[in-house]
């Protein structure tokens, strides 16, 4: 981070841009309208405000193909990229007319003929006929999904900065794991350590907790009290330059019973998982990597693409037709997650970045 | 019958929320707000509006990553229990009173295959020609169609949500005053650490730190600390021309004699916080610079005679614009208030530009939880900007804040 709010770096806007472009032309898209925070980072490389959660959708940032003109919902002109003039912006409003008569001063608008959009509400759905007259409304997430899906190279020098990120609030952390302290303290710690280092975005605000004895997935409820013999999981996230970075690691309030084994077990189905990472394997080979380890799916989604928000593939027990169907490819950034439970033990959780190179995986991740 | 601040005051408001009784009374103001519209069934995938539906609560994280992993909700008009689709959270601090039949596994609605799921089930337990409203649609359940909605595309439930939860139960508002609280108390710390030679992130730190010691189960938004310009024309570009806010924070070093206007959020139970106030570095305030504090009050108490159930939101900005001498003490792209409670800001809206006649026709009920932010503003002194919390009564207003006005005043 620097004094200044800056524009993403140039090769990495222009990267971006050019496969958000590529992708409106393979989904025969005119015009792409975005709401989603994740979208208009990757397309205009402006930081704007972290909030937490989903927002409702609105129309806060307008790709045209023809032109490559961007529109930026923005009220000021504080990081936006010298490429998107003071012309494009159109200010905060909470009048969606006059969101929407923003929209029809667009060059390119009134002709358009397929518009896509990341998202929409029934009320936007009334609306945007009006700003776009012409043109079928369809879905736009699927051609920014398909952008984000494969990395460009500036992109994984980002991500790579994420992970150092989220692994320096997670050795913090961990420093501070004893008995009599609190999963609550503990995030606290985590969360500091990150904002220090410069990121005050987290992707995960649920960074720490005991893992229950009792229950495959449940947390342990009440109390918060670290006792000896709880498995600690620290799984932190973070948004640096736009991009999530995440680890996940667990750690025994000094000696845990039967953990030994349980840690064995978790690196073993580790081992599985690192060998079904291939370039041109199926992403259901991830959920077959549980069932040849003899390990129950987890309750979370196997492995999931890191850029900046969650990236195809989700490789998720519940859509095992969906895994079957898609492959790895090099340029792909995944956080993998190795998830083990034993009854009176707790649960070991790991979770590596991982990235798909063109011979194989390699780990981003490099914590302890 | 449900607990509400018509008639009461800050006693009767529990000290800890009663989160059953919570789900119960806005489950049943959201039942009503359906049939005033004549919806059968909502299905809700914003998180604000889960929290409000079902109760649940979860430390929300980076947008990006909760479109793909969220809760879904899916209120029947005829059922006490909302149906909660639920992903693994870790950590997740609060789980669900819902009964275990109405608990589900998670939906994944970015996706077809996830959409497919989802269609069949609703199919099960919505009968077709059941009015439905939808918060969101996405790609998936916009290519799925006529499959997930038979009947033909669903109403906005946007405005259902909104009807129902601009009036907060007594639950709500001890969430709220929970929130505020722990707030006021973190900023002690950090306004305690301010000094010249500190960066803003290492308020933010500071902040984050003591806020989650205290209870806080989410940051709502990165902490602001902007250092305000001399003069409105020597600050950031706006389309307005008028001044920025928020503006980012950074490792910018702050200085003797800089004035931060700060904003800062944090969820309880679900419910937010909103913290604003204007400090020095390492400075007492000029005399030009605490005549700005004074306007700021006068413009604060101008609006506050007037906050009462019955109220329109153009009776407030009125008062508060006259008592700023003609001019409308508040900023082009905000407003003057705005309502808040799962979202760190709702309806009501105050001043935005929804136009006079929106704020003529909106009248202030008890029980809504007011955010007052009035902005002063005169070139060479950073201006004045502080936030007041306020629950509407029958007879006029109780505040939920409390932190004094340092440098400025008590």
């Amino acid at each position: 981070m620097a004094t200044e709010v800056l524009a993403d770096d140039r090769a990495l806007r222009f990267g971006r841009r050019d496969r958000a472009l590529a992708q409106m032309h393979a989904h025969d898209l005119d015009v792409l309208v975005l709401g989603r925070q994740a979208n208009i980072r990757y397309v205009t490389g402006a930081p704007q405000l972290w909030v937490a959660g989903t927002r409702p959708f609105g129309p806060s940032c307008v790709l045209v193909r023809e032109t490559g003109a961007i529109h930026l919902l923005s009220t000021w002109d504080e990081g936006v990229p010298d490429e998107i003039p003071h012309e494009n912006l159109y200010g905060i409003s909470w009048n969606p007319v006059h969101t929407i008569a923003n929209l029809q001063k667009i060059d390119g608008a009134a002709t358009a003929r397929r518009v896509g959009s990341d998202a929409l509400s029934p009320a936007f759905a009334q609306l945007l006929p009006m700003a776009f007259p012409h043109a079928e409304l369809v879905d736009g997430e699927a051609a920014i999904r398909a952008a984000r899906r494969i990395k460009t190279p500036d992109e994984v020098v980002a991500i790579r900065e994420s992970v150092r990120v989220a692994e320096a609030g997670l050795a913090a952390a961990v420093a501070e794991l004893r008995p009599d302290t609190s999963a609550h303290h503990l995030t606290a710690v985590l969360l500091e350590t990150m904002t220090a280092g410069g990121v005050s975005s987290p992707a995960r605000q649920d960074a720490v907790w005991v893992t229950s004895r009792d229950h495959p997935w449940r947390q342990v409820r009440g109390g918060d009290r670290l006792r000896p013999g709880d498995l600690v999981a620290f799984a932190p996230g973070v948004v640096a330059h736009g991009y999530i970075g995440e680890v996940g690691r667990t750690w025994p309030v000094g000696d845990a019973e039967g953990a030994a084994g349980l840690y064995a077990r978790a690196d073993a189905l580790w081992e599985r998982l690192a060998a079904a990472c291939r370039p041109g394997a199926p992403t259901g080979d991830l959920l077959n990597a549980y069932r040849d380890a003899g390990e129950p799916l987890p309750p979370m989604p196997v492995a999931h693409g890191l850029g900046v928000g969650y990236d195809a593939p989700v490789v998720s027990p519940h859509l095992p037709l969906t895994a079957a169907d898609e492959t790895l490819e090099p340029g792909m950034v995944l956080a993998v997650t190795s998830y083990v439970w034993a009854e009176g033990v707790g649960a070991v959780l790991r979770r590596e970045a991982v990235l798909i190179g063109d011979g194989g995986p390699e780990i981003l991740t490099s914590s302890p | 019958m449900t607990t509400s601040a018509s008639v009461l005051g800050l006693r009767d408001i529990p000290a800890e929320p009663d989160r059953g009784r919570m789900r119960r009374e806005t489950g049943a103001r959201l039942r009503a707000a359906m049939a005033d519209r004549d919806i059968g069934a909502l299905i809700l995938l914003g998180n604000n509006a889960v929290t409000y539906a079902t109760g649940t609560s979860w430390p929300l994280g980076d947008a990006g990553m909760s479109h793909v992993e969220r809760p879904v909700a899916v209120v029947l008009a005829d059922g006490e229990w909302p149906h909660l689709f639920l992903p693994f959270r870790e950590g997740a601090a609060e789980e669900s009173d819902l009964p275990a039949d109405h608990i589900h596994p998670p939906v994944y609605l970015e996706f077809d295959e996830g959409v497919e799921t989802f269609a069949q089930w609703i199919s099960e337990v919505i009968p077709t020609g059941v009015p439905l409203a939808v918060d969101e649609l996405t790609g998936a359940m916009r290519r799925a169609g006529t499959r997930l909605f038979p009947g033909g595309p669903p109403a906005d439930a946007a405005p259902i949500v909104g009807a129902a939860k601009a009036i907060k139960t007594l639950d709500e508002i001890a969430c709220i005053r929970k929130a505020v609280r722990i707030t006021d108390e973190a900023m002690v710390d950090v306004q305690a650490a301010l000094a010249p030679g500190i960066r803003q992130i290492d308020l933010s730190a500071e902040f984050l730190r003591r806020a989650f010691e205290l209870g806080a189960v989410a940051s709502m938004l990165e902490p602001i600390w902007q250092v305000m310009p001399d003069t409105k024309a020597g600050g950031v570009w706006t389309t307005h021309g008028d001044l920025a806010l928020p503006l980012l924070s950074t490792e910018r070093t702050l200085l003797a004699g800089d004035v931060l206007w700060t904003d800062v959020s944090i969820t309880y139970g679900g419910y937010c916080s909103d913290f604003g106030r204007t400090w020095i570095v390492g400075r007492e305030p000029t005399a030009r610079q605490q005549a700005q504090f004074q306007r700021w009050r006068d413009v604060m108490q101008a609006a506050l005679g007037v906050t009462r159930a019955g109220a329109t939101a153009a009776e407030l900005s009125r008062a508060a614009t006259d008592a700023n001498g003609g001019s409308r003490p508040w900023l082009p792209h905000f407003y003057l208030g705005h309502g808040i409670g799962v979202n760190a800001a709702e309806m009501p809206m105050i001043g935005t530009d929804l136009g006079d006649e929106f704020d003529a026709n909106y009248v202030l009920e008890a029980g809504m939880v007011l955010v007052l932010e009035p902005v002063i503003w005169e070139d060479g002194t950073g201006g004045y900007r502080s936030e007041e919390v306020v629950v509407i009564t029958e007879d006029g207003w109780m505040t939920l804040t409390d932190y004094p006005y340092a440098p400025y005043g008590d």
